[in-house]
């Protein structure tokens, strides 16, 4: 009994391997059908984890998203202690976070001329915000304005008396290019070199930036900050849960999402999500419409076949799972074949959409596979129509 | 006979036929959606950027430097520029005047509340200094060509949230019993939104009325009580401000259709290298491309022409940031599309290729009754384009259909159905099928009838 079950096994697999060579043209395009639904499976499942995460990355040209400013009432500018900025986490389980922390105050800006000793009081002067700051290494350009960012590039390996002013500070003073500048407030006064900021549109226009340690000596305010920006990785919540669990290290001071850029951020990036998973979606109906065509194909030729089969007394249910094993068969192999090609794919389209290659995921390769598995045989419902056949008719030769 | 051979092959067998064109209707069903979403994305997702603000903010040239720390301007109120309000609706007569969604004026100045007088009659201690903001929440704006703008701070921020209403723009009369006499309306207080984290130090909730006192250049204080209708949460410096309708922050502060910059927020393309060449050193034509282009740049631009005496600035942050991402995303689903193109049409041609193969008995019998390897060609050709153009054509129509839930889904806004899309399926339809059929029709070219008809 076993001896002939042994047998049968043995028959059934011969008979798989003959139906797969039978027709070489068609096998490879059966594979190449599935290969090719596998590989863009693979290579969407792939682009999507780490489109997801890229995009969330691309959100950091918005700047800064949590503001940790002094709690209380707005009647006087409330200073921090210096000592908050290394409380602050340098990572949270998303990658870096950006950090910078700013003293603001008012100062009179004019230009200074060589071999001045102290401002002079019909130089053209201004009124400008005085922005001290210190940026930790790691994004820098995130939480700052870039320009400010490459100026200190061009400082080094210089950099302790410089500063930069904003571009309408600079037309203010009718600065055009870098030059000296005297920076008063009250009795204290600096000369000062000072780069010119392209344009941003925003408040850094009317600004005046300087390492915080000048600032505040010049401002009168040792060891004091107005406020902390970060810019942390993730989405929406993530952002909201590292400020719930940062505040109980901030005492007096309190840290708050920029909603501006977390609500907007949320909404496009669900967007995005979504169009993704629906392209995923229509590949993979896609490729098994892909496969179904050819397995009808293959259903049309295998009539006579299975009605010899079915003479010689092969039963239906047997017949069936013959041609199920071969849909499985090659599902897997195109899928082992198109996963691997699809993944090297998704990297590729990772460098040129992202500029940085998409990181492989081991978990999309199974996934992939087993996906494509999974439609080979749903889509070798065609040869179901194969059960119905009546031996004695195929050889006679009616359709 | 030409034709009736061909009209004959769908009536002799139409179940083949209508499995056939089934695939291909599948198949460009697909197509159409993908594209349909495709082409429609770049629209839907920018204007999805803009629930993150303004990408262009206008301020007088002759302006001083707002010295502005935590929303908070210290210039005096005379010092600095302000712009005339009755200009704003020109704003909207710009050559990309579609494309600019909302505008806020804005005038800002430091402010005291003396006095707030809670629902219950009781009163609190004076808030000393808290920036009023005046603007519009949205207001009806009357355009030159007689048409109706509703635009306002609501819609340029729209992560402002509300809990309660927004104020309302336009003065409000209130019906006031006179016994004796009947009744009369007389100008009520203006309304005016209170910042949330204000709120929550002077306990004040939406049903309170607030005194607001401004102090004038000529050291005067002016003074207006109003009725809180709102508590604001912005997540920004208007959490400690008091927001009140422009025209009663210019009766408080003395400046009268005047007000100090407005935010304006416009459907742009990003930007790529020759939108951020210098406008002046453009020749004619390259002039007159870059500025009908809606750049976020040349839209500025025609804000400058219209609005004489500003400085239109683009708010880089948000425009780079919206343009790097639209453009990373708008490459991916090109490729991605591109990707279900090319599936769609290896499924199409497969299908197409079967239907000609399980023919060979028909081919090899014309043949053998003299027919050439050209005639028989032409005749599959002619069957596979009515296949394509009407599978196509169903496709189609399924396609949009797919498309509209898809974008629905997403976007709660279908895809606008377009020709193109309709012109680009029937062509990828015909093309497909042919190309599907050749392959196999070169090869059975190359058999002898003969051993086809003995069923070798």
């Amino acid at each position: 009994m076993a001896a002939l079950r042994s047998q049968n096994r043995q028959m059934f697999w011969r008979i798989v391997r003959r139906l797969l060579g039978a027709n070489r043209g068609r096998l490879f395009f059966i594979l190449l059908a599935l290969g090719a639904g596998a590989a863009v499976t693979a290579a969407l499942l792939n682009l999507q984890i780490d489109a997801k995460r890229r995009i969330t990355t691309e959100f950091r040209t918005f700047g800064p998203n949590i503001v940790i400013s002094p709690r209380g009432s707005g009647d006087s500018p409330r200073f921090l202690d210096e000592s908050f900025f290394t409380r602050i986490p340098d990572r949270n389980n998303l990658g870096g976070v950006a950090k910078a922390e700013f003293l603001y105050g008012i100062v009179n800006v004019s230009v200074a001329r060589q071999g001045q000793e102290r401002p002079v009081s019909d130089a053209i002067n201004t009124r400008a915000i005085l922005v001290g700051y210190v940026h930790s290494d790691f994004g820098a350009n995130q939480v700052l304005p870039p320009g400010l960012i490459n100026a200190e590039e061009t400082w080094k390996p210089v950099s302790s008396l410089r500063c930069a002013v904003g571009e309408k500070v600079a037309s203010a003073l009718k600065m055009s290019r870098d030059d000296g500048i005297w920076l008063r407030n009250g009795p204290q006064s600096y000369s000062i070199y000072a780069s010119v900021l392209p344009s941003t549109g925003g408040p850094e226009d009317n600004q005046v930036f300087l390492y915080l340690d000048l600032a505040q000596r010049l401002l009168g305010q040792p060891h004091r900050i107005s406020l902390i920006q970060l810019r942390v990785p993730g989405s929406a919540e993530q952002i909201g849960r590292f400020v719930e669990r940062l505040q109980p290290e901030l005492g007096d001071a309190e840290g708050r999402p920029i909603r501006q850029f977390t609500e907007g951020e949320a909404k496009i990036y669900s967007r995005i999500s979504g169009l993704l998973t629906a392209t995923v979606v229509i590949v993979l109906l896609l490729t098994g419409l892909c496969v179904m065509a050819a397995m009808t194909n293959v259903a049309m030729e295998r009539r006579n076949d299975v009605g010899l089969m079915k003479a010689i007394g092969g039963a239906t249910r047997r017949v069936l799972r013959l041609f199920l094993a071969e849909a499985a068969l090659l599902g897997f192999a195109g899928g082992v074949i198109g996963a691997a090609a699809g993944i090297f794919l998704s990297m590729w389209l990772g460098k040129q959409v992202f500029g940085v290659a998409a990181q492989p995921r081991l978990i999309v390769y199974p996934v992939a596979v087993v996906l494509t598995m999974i439609v080979a045989i749903l889509s070798a419902y065609p040869l179901r129509r194969l059960a119905s056949i009546r031996p004695a008719s195929i050889f006679r030769g009616e359709a | 006979m030409f034709l009736r051979l061909v009209a004959d092959s769908f009536t002799r067998r139409p179940r083949r036929k209508v499995l056939t064109a089934a695939a291909l209707s599948l198949g460009m069903a697909v197509v159409t959606a993908a594209l349909s979403v495709s082409l429609d994305v770049g629209d839907r997702l920018a204007s999805e950027f803009r629930s993150l603000g303004a990408n262009l903010l206008v301020t007088p040239q002759a302006d001083s430097l707002p010295l502005e720390i935590g929303g908070v301007d210290y210039r005096p109120v005379n010092a600095g520029a302000y712009l005339p309000e009755a200009d704003l609706p020109k704003i909207k007569t710009v050559f990309w005047h579609n494309n600019i969604i909302a505008f806020a004026p804005v005038l800002e100045v430091s402010a005291a509340l003396p006095r707030v007088t809670y629902g219950d009659g009781r009163q609190s201690v004076p808030e000393l200094q808290t920036p009023l903001i005046g603007t519009w929440a949205s207001n009806r704006v009357p355009l030159p060509d007689g048409g109706v703008f509703v635009t306002g701070i609501a819609k340029t921020n729209p992560w402002f949230h509300v809990e309660g209403k927004w104020f309302s723009d336009e003065g409000r009369l209130e019906r006031i019993e006179m016994p004796p006499m009947g009744h009369s309306y007389l100008p009520a207080p203006p309304e005016c939104v209170v910042g949330e984290k204000l709120a929550a130090r002077r306990k004040i909730r939406a049903g309170d009325q607030v005194v607001v006192s401004v102090a004038t250049a000529d050291n005067s204080q002016s003074m207006q009580p109003c009725d809180v209708t709102g508590i604001l949460s912005s997540g920004g410096s208007e959490d400690e401000a008091v927001l009140m309708p422009l025209a009663s922050v210019q009766r408080l502060a003395d400046k009268p259709g005047q007000y100090r910059k407005v935010y304006v927020s416009a459907l742009t393309k990003p930007e790529d290298e020759f939108a951020r060449r210098d406008p002046k050193t453009m020749k004619q034509d390259e002039f007159e491309r870059w500025s009908c282009s809606p750049y976020v740049s040349s839209i500025a631009y025609s804000i400058k022409q219209v609005l004489p005496g500003t400085d239109v600035r683009v708010i880089r942050r948000v425009a780079e940031g919206e343009g790097t991402v639209l453009t990373r995303v708008r490459a991916l689903l090109w490729m991605v599309t591109f990707a279900a193109l090319l599936a769609a049409a290896l499924a199409v041609g497969a299908s197409a290729a079967a239907s000609v193969i399980e023919r060979r008995t028909e081919i090899g019998l014309m043949k053998a009754l003299g027919a050439g390897s050209g005639t028989v060609g032409f005749l599959l050709a002619a069957e596979q384009l009515v296949l394509a153009f009407v599978g196509g054509g169903i496709g189609y129509s399924l396609g949009t259909l797919l498309a509209r839930l898809v974008g629905q889904k997403i976007f709660g806004v279908a895809p606008a159905p377009s020709v193109l899309v309709l012109v680009a399926v029937l062509a990828l339809a015909a093309g497909v099928t042919l190309l599907g059929s050749a392959i196999p029709l070169r090869r059975a070219s190359r058999y002898e009838p003969a051993p086809i008809l003995r069923g070798e």
